[in-house]
Parts: C-alpha cells; sequence; structure tokens
C-alpha cells in the first residue's frame, strides 16, 4: 500500500490548489451586480458582472451579429460602448479602423463587464432571436448548392426581404467549439414559420462541409437573426440585381416579397451569371415570375456554356451582359438604382460596370461582407 | 532550431480553435520553426521559388475573382473558383488582417485540385509557412508544381 501514498498525496494537493483557486476566482473575479444600459437608458439590464458584453446580451437575448461565436476572430460583434471600459485590447486593434478606434467601437465578444456599462446598439437588433429549427427539407438546386428549409416550430420570424440568418454549426469531427456562419434568406417574409437558405459548398468550409456532409431532414438546428441592412429602397427606380450562385438567395425573397405585396408596376432586371447549365437553377421559377408581372425581366447568363449544349440564353461573364444591357436595353433616361450581394470582388467588379453606365454610387446598395 | 516569442505565439494562434476552427497545423505537433525549415528544403529542391509561386497563386486567384463565385477556366489550363464568405481573419503572425477569399483551383488536364487563401498565400509568401500536414489548406510543394507549373 505504500506505493499509493506519493500519488494519493499528490491528488490530495492537487485537489487542494483546484479549490483554493476556484475560492480566489470567485473573490477576485466576482463583480457583483452590474447595469447595462443601452441607447440612453431606454433598456437596462442587471446581470451579474464578469462575463464577456457579447454573451451578456446574449443570455438575455440581445443577439450582437457574430460570426465566430466570440473568439475574437470575424470582427463582427462590434458596439459602441459609450462608458470606459478600458483601452482597446491587442485582439480588437486589428479589426478596428481610426475612426472607429477614437468611437470607442468595441468587439463585444473580447469586452469582459466588470462594472456598469452604456452601449449603443442599431435598435433593430432587439428584433433579433434565437430560433430553435427543425430541417424539412435539403434540395439539391445544382451539384454543389443545397436549398434547406428550417421549420421555426410554431415560432414567427418577421423580417424584411434581403436579410441574413445565422446558422449555428455544432461541434462535429475535428471542430470542436459552436461557431456560426451568415447566410442570407430566400424564404419570403410572408412564410413567417420557415426560413430558407441557399447553402454553396466553400472548399474547406466548415460550416458548408458541415451542411453538405452532415446535415439530414429532421434534424434540429439553431438559427439567429434577422440581420442587415440589404434590402430594397422604397422609390419606384428601376431595380437592377446581380447575382451569381447562392446569391441568389436574397433576392429570390425580394422578388417573391414584391409579388406578394403588388409592387409589380416597379421594373426590375435580374442579372443572374452561372458558368455552366449544371450552376444555373431556378430558371423555371425566375420565367414563371416573368410571366406574372411584365416588368420584371431575369437575364440569365453562362460564361462557359457546354459544348452542342442547348443553352439559348446569353453568353460570358455577367459583368459583360450587364453592360451591354445597360447601354442597350435598360432605360437610361429612368432612376437605376443598383442591387449587389456577393464578396467585395463581387462588389467591386458590379460597381465599376455600374458606375461607367451613370448609376450613382448612392444608389448602388450592398451586403457589405 | 530555437522558437523565438513571437514564434511561439503564432504556434498557439495556429491551434485549433483559437483563429479557425481546425486550425494550421494539421496532424502536426513539431514546432512550426521546424516545419518551416523542413518546407523550405523541400521548396528548394523542387526548384520552387517562393515568390514566382506565391506570384503566380495570386495571377490565379485575381483573375478567378471575375467568375464572380462561378468557376472560371483560366489560359485554358486551369478551372478556379473564388469564395469569400463573410467575416476576416488576422494572421497568426499578427501582421495583417485577410478576407476569408477562398479559390478552388483544379488543373484541368488532371483534375488535381488545390485550395488556396487569402491568408495562405500571405503565410507562404512572408512567413514560408505551408501549414501543416494534414490541413486541408497546406500548400504541398509537390502538389503546387505539378498544379501551377508542370
Amino acid at each position: 500500500m505504500a506505493f499509493l501514498i506519493a500519488p494519493a498525496a499528490i491528488a490530495l494537493v492537487a485537489a487542494l490548489l483546484a479549490a483554493a483557486i476556484s475560492i480566489v476566482d470567485k473573490i477576485v473575479n466576482n463583480y457583483g451586480e452590474v447595469d447595462i444600459s443601452i441607447n440612453d437608458g431606454k433598456k437596462v439590464i442587471k446581470m451579474d458582472g464578469g462575463d464577456t458584453l457579447l454573451s451578456s446580451l446574449a443570455s438575455q437575448e440581445i443577439f450582437i451579429p457574430s460570426a465566430c461565436g466570440g473568439r475574437g476572430t470575424c470582427g463582427a460583434c462590434k458596439c459602441k460602448v459609450t462608458s470606459d471600459v478600458g483601452p482597446h485590447l491587442p485582439t480588437e486593434t486589428p479589426y478596428m479602423s481610426k475612426e472607429e478606434l477614437s468611437d470607442n467601437i468595441r468587439l463585444s465578444c473580447q469586452v469582459k463587464i466588470k462594472a456598469d456599462i452604456e452601449l449603443e446598439i442599431p435598435d433593430e437588433l432587439f428584433n433579433i432571436k434565437k430560433y430553435k429549427s427543425k430541417i424539412s427539407s435539403i434540395r439539391d438546386v445544382t451539384h454543389d448548392i443545397k436549398e434547406v428549409t428550417f421549420d421555426l416550430q410554431g415560432e414567427e420570424i418577421n423580417f424584411q426581404a434581403g436579410k441574413y440568418v445565422q446558422l449555428v454549426v455544432p461541434p462535429h469531427n475535428k471542430v470542436k467549439g459552436y461557431t456560426q456562419r451568415a447566410y442570407s434568406m430566400a424564404s419570403r417574409p410572408e412564410d413567417k414559420n420557415l426560413v430558407q437558405l441557399l447553402i454553396r459548398l466553400v472548399p474547406g468550409g466548415i460550416a458548408t462541409t458541415w451542411v453538405h456532409t452532415s446535415l439530414n431532414e429532421g434534424d434540429e438546428v439553431e438559427l439567429v437573426g434577422p440581420f442587415g441592412d440589404f434590402f430594397r429602397s422604397e422609390t419606384d427606380a428601376t431595380m437592377i440585381c446581380i447575382a451569381g450562385g447562392s446569391g441568389m438567395a436574397p433576392f429570390k425573397s425580394i422578388l417573391y416579397d414584391m409579388l406578394d405585396k403588388g409592387e409589380t408596376d416597379r421594373e426590375v432586371w435580374y442579372f443572374f451569371g452561372a458558368r455552366t447549365s449544371k450552376d444555373m437553377f431556378y430558371l423555371e421559377d425566375m420565367r414563371e415570375l416573368e410571366k406574372k408581372w411584365p416588368n420584371f425581366h431575369f437575364v440569365a447568363a453562362l460564361s462557359e456554356p457546354e459544348e452542342g449544349s442547348s443553352w439559348d440564353g446569353e453568353t460570358g461573364l455577367i459583368t459583360d451582359v450587364l453592360d451591354t444591357f445597360l447601354k442597350t436595353k435598360i432605360d437610361p433616361e429612368k432612376t437605376r438604382e443598383g442591387y449587389l450581394c456577393g464578396s467585395p470582388g463581387m462588389i467591386d467588379a458590379c460597381n465599376n460596370v455600374l458606375s461607367k453606365n451613370k448609376i450613382a454610387p448612392d444608389k448602388i446598395y450592398y451586403d457589405k461582407f | 532550431m530555437k522558437m523565438t516569442p513571437a514564434m511561439r505565439s503564432a504556434q498557439e494562434s495556429m491551434q485549433p480553435g483559437v483563429i479557425t476552427e481546425e486550425g494550421f497545423l494539421g496532424d502536426e505537433e513539431m514546432p512550426i520553426v521546424d516545419m518551416i525549415v523542413r518546407d523550405e528544403g523541400e521548396m528548394i529542391s523542387l526548384g520552387l521559388s517562393f515568390e514566382k509561386t506565391a506570384e503566380q497563386l495570386s495571377y490565379l486567384l485575381k483573375e478567378g475573382q471575375k467568375g464572380l463565385g462561378e468557376p472560371v477556366t483560366i489560359d485554358d489550363k486551369w478551372l478556379i473558383r473564388v469564395v469569400d464568405p463573410r467575416g476576416q481573419l488576422p494572421c497568426p503572425f499578427k501582421d495583417g488582417l485577410f478576407h476569408k477569399m477562398t479559390a478552388e483551383i483544379i488543373r484541368k488536364s488532371t483534375d488535381e485540385t488545390l485550395i488556396v487563401t487569402d491568408m495562405s498565400i500571405h503565410l507562404f509568401l512572408e512567413h514560408h509557412f505551408i501549414e501543416g500536414k494534414g490541413s486541408q489548406f497546406r500548400l504541398e510543394p509537390q502538389l503546387l508544381k505539378r498544379i501551377l507549373f508542370d
């Protein structure tokens, strides 16, 4: 039995140390009850301090957009803190512009609440909820894009067409923590009990790989939203919408919403690019929409149609097709607005074409990534 | 070879769950300085230069962006799709912030595929770090040679 004495002694010392650390942590890191005052006291939350601002707000059902789940790697969870919470941390500064630093914009996942705090967030964040959904259908719309429909199980989502939700990806395989990824909603605002997303497989992407390989109908998945400031203006200007691939999602939502609301006097041109016919989808739906809505024009283009293909639509890069239509078919006398959804590269390329065709920069709307 | 404090800090940031869920080290646990030395040796033995390789990768990425998220054929040799999911990532060496731009580069004649990101080109060129073996973003020198230069 003597051989057990040394390990037992070590275990006892370790247990005592752990207990001591736990007690010290409770004393040193006990910040007591704190007030979180939002938007000049419009809402005041009382809660125990010690957690990050992002988590503390989330525990009160106030969700700041975050794509990394609070690890400080996405730079998305910015908000303005108007009380003193100390200087910016080195983990925050890489994500901040000079203006943001001087305005005391902070990453809410990096700010620990140790005392009363005052902050400003957009009012619409109060409308954001977490939904426990069940996958009601998964459909391949192309070889690498899935249309996933989430049943909100009796809950309702209220959103403007064009907004996005965050899909919560649980730990799986090598992925140890929860991750969130943003996807624009393809569903109509009128369908309040469901959310539909178009999810394209991104090479090496954690969330999209999970959706494409592990997600099944009937699975329960959390969604957080709605977020974003991409939606159509309330004018009668001609809308020029441009997308490719899963960028179809917000436009599908916007177009069907306009149809639902009878906004069919408005002229809309929708340019949608794909490489080959196997990358093209929703063609029939868009053609049906054209029949119901004479002012809606769907211009689909293939950049590399297969040899011998029966494709009779436009060919070439969608930016080139857009340029041609702007010069020859779309009335330049009418006010025109550009609507873009995509990466910074896509936004830049389309912005160039729209600007060259005299569409003012302040009339070009896009969802900044 | 000795790890500097900056290298040690970078290696900690490369662990799974710090900057990215899967990290940058793949299945390897050795100090990154040893990985860098080993991989520099392989680049030299294959006759590859970091500068020229990074230049070629950047060229393909730039051309691929013209597809606006759709695949495009470049110089009749490569099929490239560039996607740019939301968000940015900081370099583990703390010298830059990068969009999550990701390119899938397929050599059409062999169907061999390489995945490249803005960040991986930066790590490759500025730090000679090509990620650990087992990482899906590792720029394996032999694969680089076959896909880019053969």
